[in-house]
């Protein structure tokens, strides 16, 4: 099948790779349907791109790869929605934002992760609420700054 | 919006199996208990407000921004 997207123009998907979000994103809660795709061979970021919408796209990683610490308590409910059991494979995505031509100042909203069902390809967005995780946290070490301090640490 | 007046230690039942319990009331703020079932996402709605703000901000970035 073929989608046409913004960013990526056409793109082809297999129907197994849909993930389904039944009650959508936050603010995109009619995009219901979206594929993964990989921003390139070895890179870490991934593209959460919208069946429903084609201008809809997300910038998304683990975020293990940039804050091992984090670990947010899921919210009460979450589990049973997506069908999730001790044994099930699961991804969790942390949605990233770039301000335009600034890519250290890039941000991840550790309040609202994605986590997917990897077996049944059923996916939502949670809302973290332990105060601990913002909406902006930093992916570079100094972001905000004019030296993204973390490319350049020995 | 349904709109109700209640005091200290009073409460509202909403279905059967959620409360509201007005704990105390004190100057501008007011401490709120919810007993509700444990599948119940309970939150404050600033936070919700929040990530779906920064939701529709990260539609803005552009793939020609994300560091190879």
């Amino acid at each position: 099948m073929t989608v046409e997207t913004r960013r990526f123009g056409t793109i082809e998907f297999e129907e197994e790779d849909v993930l389904l979000f039944p009650e959508g994103i936050l603010g995109f809660e009619e995009c219901m349907r979206y594929v993964v795709l990989k921003h390139g061979e070895g890179s870490p970021f991934f593209w959460l791109q919208s069946l429903d919408r084609p201008e809809v796209a997300f910038l998304v990683a683990d975020p293990a790869g940039f804050e091992p610490e984090y670990s947010p308590e899921m919210p009460p409910g979450v589990a049973q929605f997506l069908r999730l059991d001790e044994t099930t494979p699961r991804l969790v995505y942390a949605i990233l934002s770039i301000p335009h031509g600034k890519p250290e100042q890039m941000t991840a909203n550790l309040a609202g992760p994605i986590v997917v069902n990897v077996t049944e390809r059923l996916a939502c967005q949670v809302v973290v609420e332990d105060g601990e995780w913002s909406t902006k946290h930093p992916v570079f070490e100094g972001a905000g700054g004019t030296e993204p301090s973390a490319a350049t640490a020995a | 919006m349904l709109v109700l007046s209640r005091r200290e230690h009073q409460s509202i039942m909403i279905g059967d199996d959620i409360e509201i319990v007005v704990l105390d009331i004190r100057g501008e703020q007011v401490r709120i208990g919810i007993r509700a079932p444990k599948d119940v996402t309970i939150l404050r709605q600033e936070i919700y407000a929040q990530v779906q703000q920064q939701n529709v901000e990260a539609t803005e970035t552009r793939p020609e921004d994300v560091p190879e």
